[in-house]
């Protein structure tokens, strides 16, 4: 029934009013909404939450989208923002340790993918900022330059984030080796 | 870590399919505020075509704009300003009166439902606690009471509603003038040109106000969107390593507290129900033995509160070993003898409390208690979290309907207020304080302990210090995802009382009412055992359980050292693993060094026996505590399979053995050797007994639980 349709042609028209455009938008949008909140919180009802936001901020703000680059380079930052957002909201109302999270107790493995996961779960447990910019540059696949637009920094700041990021992942990953 | 795997891990797809539900509820909701902003955008556009038709537009677009434009848009808008000030002021007096009738109204169709209350986020003063108004709204003012109960749905956030409950009944006069004018607009009776301006303005007004409402009422939903506030993965749990097995000869001294708390249990059925294994931390296995009732002789007379006796039996699940059973049993209180209470509830209300398994099952499990207090108890309760503050001054349990309709009126909602909710709660039991009754602070959270005291030490510090003073402090603990079980563990033993965790109305049912006397009244404190093994007899011992209860042998007979405590009708068990050493492998072995201790041979008098038992207690009211003994001998062996008077005695401790052996596999079944679930099951339903509550059949599905999903872990 829906003819494929360019999606800036999508956007444009959603921009414009058109809700079916902008539902049909959402609704290819939204699982990768999803994914990069579930990959910034690690945790599905907490992603599903961020999602809603996200969403919403999106039906709100879609205007301010000026084609400079690609949708989701754009969209990228803004989830990621109301998933601070919506971290920092939460750890405000409890006095709850949140470094105290008590970890499942599995024995580090070398295999593959449980590998990715521990490294994953330690990524998320890094400092915002250098989660962000690991985010923005690796998994968004932005540029240093881009990723310091978003993040309102110099280039150079970015890079550092990256450095000092990558530095704590070597150590864990030594860590994981000794004991796996 | 190169740059290209780091890449893959970030990029990879180990992400899950989010619930269909919630990306419908994201995509209506995002929709929804698409629209909003679509007609935000025409009401822009169609505004300055509403002033341009006024003024005339100009078709001067450069910028400039003659005087006369400004003037009339200014005197509009000051216009516009004025009527809505004063309409909003009438409102907002008018609203405070109507607020309880909107409340009441919806009383009487869901009581405790979850409302859609905002998170956390929305920095409201939650908690939102109105004093009974009991008017019947006006007739005819059912376009106001619209708007009022829409505005119900959401909270303003600038509103505040205190906490008191001596309200006096305002007088309603301001009513018919707010309702004559929010009715006017669609009769527009020909009340004069002047009135009928005013009236079209109001309708805009209220036309606006409506849409602002609605908008409001989208960012709440933003929020919660009528869903519970779900909390997930943060239960904490203290980290304890299961104890060791122990040689006599090196150590045999063991001396412990007593523990009653069973929140370990309920944490566990949770967990289970859910399809999960238990984290290994969450499982305290005196707690999961404990949790049940046991038909051990009761103290002969009341001079001494509870009764103490000891059986051994062979090791189901370590051939040539026994088990130490040593079982305590406090006598009950009879109803008429029952001391008089004097409790406050120290309720969490805040944003995450909004879901089924938490602030609705609260104040239910809270109401159960109520019906069995007698009528001159006094009842408080002072909330946290959200509000703070006194809900219900202390108030006579005879006057139940007053404590019902406080209780109904608590809603969770808004964040942090930090102020006095622990302080204030303890103020007001001070203030009722009688040395003859039983004068007791109950906490009931979810986790949230933002009670006024933030550091942890001093909470601490504080509950003990009020416990010296007589009044005690239990922890009720709801929901799961956010426990902070090892707190409130802490909390309930240096406030002298019992901490649990109620999961269901069932275990509410269970802990507030079957158990009342003893959650409520303790008959015997700072409770401690110390047993000495005989190294003729036992080569090593393994206590079960009671990690987090370990004392230093020198604590046993330091009265200053706090110890857990007994409440009437509480059953206490703990169990020892033994290796005896005529017939018992050691797992330890034999040291090069040292020449073997059993080469001595000890005065035959103690060749009988296996250890010696010692348990230390006060009264409640005492600070110096008593000493009972009792040597453990062969004479105490029972079989498995006992007739006669001894088959009780038997049966309980079967299923004592049944519920530690589960509790060890829970935790990873270092000593159980091969010993299965399927074996548990099969142990246990030797020992159901009369089960009338059905708690041990209960138990018995769980094992099967744990057992299938134990199975699918490839355990």
């Amino acid at each position: 029934m829906t003819e494929p349709v360019d999606e800036n042609t999508l956007i444009k028209q959603a921009q414009s009013g058109d809700r079916a455009a902008f539902e049909a938008l959402l609704r290819t949008y939204y699982d990768v909404i999803f994914r990069i909140a579930y990959k910034w919180c690690g945790d599905k009802a907490d992603a599903e939450d961020i999602t809603q936001n996200a969403c919403i901020k999106l039906a709100r703000s879609i205007d301010r989208f000026r084609f400079e680059s690609t949708f989701l380079t754009w969209l990228y930052p803004l989830v990621i923002n109301t998933a601070k957002d919506w971290v920092k909201r939460r750890v405000r109302n409890k006095t709850t340790n949140i470094d105290a999270v008590a970890e499942p107790a599995e024995a580090p493995t070398g295999d593959g993918k449980v590998f990715a996961r521990q490294i994953m779960a330690y990524v998320r447990r890094l400092p915002e900022k250098e989660k962000e910019a690991l985010y923005l540059v690796f998994s968004a696949g932005m540029s240093h330059r881009e990723a310091a637009t978003v993040m309102a920094c110099k280039e150079s700041t970015v890079s550092w984030y990256i450095h000092e990021a990558r530095k704590k992942l070597q150590s864990f990953q030594a860590q994981e080796c000794r004991y796996g | 870590m190169d740059e290209r795997q780091l890449t893959e891990i970030l990029k990879a797809d180990d992400v899950p399919v989010a619930d269909e539900n919630a990306r419908k509820r994201a995509m209506n909701l995002a929709l929804g505020a698409f629209d909003e902003a679509q007609r935000d955008k025409e009401k822009n556009r169609q505004g300055i075509g509403l002033l341009g038709r006024l003024i005339g537009r100009s078709n001067n677009r450069s910028g400039r704009r003659p005087m006369k434009k400004w003037h009339l848009v200014g005197g509009m808008a000051t216009a516009m300003t004025v009527v809505l000030a004063v309409v909003t002021y009438d409102v907002a007096k008018d609203r405070g009166l109507r607020f309880e009738d909107s409340s009441e109204e919806r009383k009487l169709g869901i009581i405790g439902s979850g409302k859609p209350a905002s998170r956390p986020e929305a920095e409201r003063d939650g908690g939102q606690v109105r004093s009974p108004g009991d008017r019947a709204p006006a007739s005819g003012d059912k376009k106001s009471r619209e708007i009022f109960a829409k505005d119900e749905l959401q909270a303003k956030p600038d509103r505040r509603l205190k906490p008191s409950i001596a309200r006096p009944s305002e007088p309603a006069p301001v009513q018919p003038p707010v309702a004559a004018i929010l009715q006017s607009p669609p009769r527009h009776s020909g009340q004069g040109a002047a009135s009928g301006a005013l009236v079209e303005r109001l309708q805009k007004r209220s036309s606006v106000t409506r849409k602002a409402v609605g908008q409001r009422k989208l960012r709440q939903a933003d929020d919660a969107s009528g869903r519970y506030y779900k909390d997930v993965g943060r239960d904490q749990f203290q980290q304890i390593a299961e104890n060791e097995i122990k040689r006599v000869g090196d150590a045999p001294v063991s001396t412990f507290s007593v523990d009653v708390d069973t929140a370990s249990y309920s944490f566990m059925r949770r967990q289970l129900n859910r399809g999960v294994l238990p984290q290994k931390n969450a499982i305290r296995v005196e707690e999961l033995v404990n949790y049940f009732d046991y038909a051990y002789p009761l103290p002969a007379s009341r001079e001494r509160p509870f009764h103490a006796s000891v059986s051994v039996t062979p090791s189901p699940w370590k051939k040539g070993n026994k088990l130490l059973h040593i079982g305590i049993k406090g006598y009950d209180v009879d109803a008429d003898v029952k001391p008089r209470s004097n409790l406050v509830f120290l309720l969490d209300v805040s944003g995450s409390m909004n879901a089924p398994d938490k602030l609705p099952l609260m104040v239910n499990s809270l109401k159960l208690l109520l019906d069995t207090l007698k009528p001159d108890d006094t009842v408080a309760i002072v909330v946290y979290a959200g509000a703070a503050g006194t809900v219900l001054e202390p108030t006579k349990a005879a006057e139940k309907h007053k404590i019902l309709a406080a209780l109904d009126k608590l809603r969770a909602g808004g964040s942090t207020a930090g102020a006095a909710g622990i302080r204030q709660a303890y103020a007001l039991a001070q203030g009722t304080f009688d040395k003859k009754a039983v004068n007791r602070v109950i906490l009931a959270t979810d986790g949230d302990f933002n009670v006024g005291i933030t550091n942890r030490e001093e909470l601490k510090g504080f509950i003990e210090r009020k416990r010296k003073t007589g009044i005690f402090l239990s922890v009720f603990g709801f929901g799961q995802g956010n426990l902070n079980d090892h707190l409130m563990q802490t909390l309930a033993q240096n406030g002298n009382g019992v901490a649990a965790h109620i999961d269901t109305l069932n275990e509410a049912r269970k802990v507030l009412v079957e158990e009342a006397s003893s959650t409520l009244f303790p008959i015997a404190k700072d409770v401690k055992l110390q047993v000495e093994f005989n190294p003729a007899t036992v080569a090593e011992y393994r206590l079960i359980g009671y990690e987090t209860r370990a004392l230093k042998r020198e604590d046993f007979k330091n009265d200053k050292v706090d110890a857990g405590d007994i409440g009437a009708g509480h059953t206490v068990t703990a169990i020892y693993e033994i290796t005896p050493v005529k017939g018992g492998e050691p797992m330890i072995g034999a040291s090069r060094y040292r020449s073997t201790e059993s080469a001595k041979k000890p005065a035959t008098k103690f060749g009988e026996e296996y250890a010696f038992l010692k348990i230390r207690y006060k009264l409640p009211d005492q600070d110096k505590s008593t000493l009972i003994s009792t040597p453990v001998t062969v004479a105490n062996e029972i079989e498995s399979n006992a007739k006669g008077d001894a088959a009780v005695r038997s049966r309980e401790t079967r299923w004592a053995t049944a519920v530690a052996a589960f509790g060890q596999l829970l935790k990873g079944g270092k000593y159980t050797g091969a010993y299965s679930y399927d074996d548990v099951i099969a142990l246990a339903s030797t020992a159901k007994g009369d089960d009338p509550f059905g708690y041990r059949a209960e138990f018995i599905n769980l094992v099967r639980l744990a057992r299938s999903v134990s199975g699918r872990s490839g355990k």
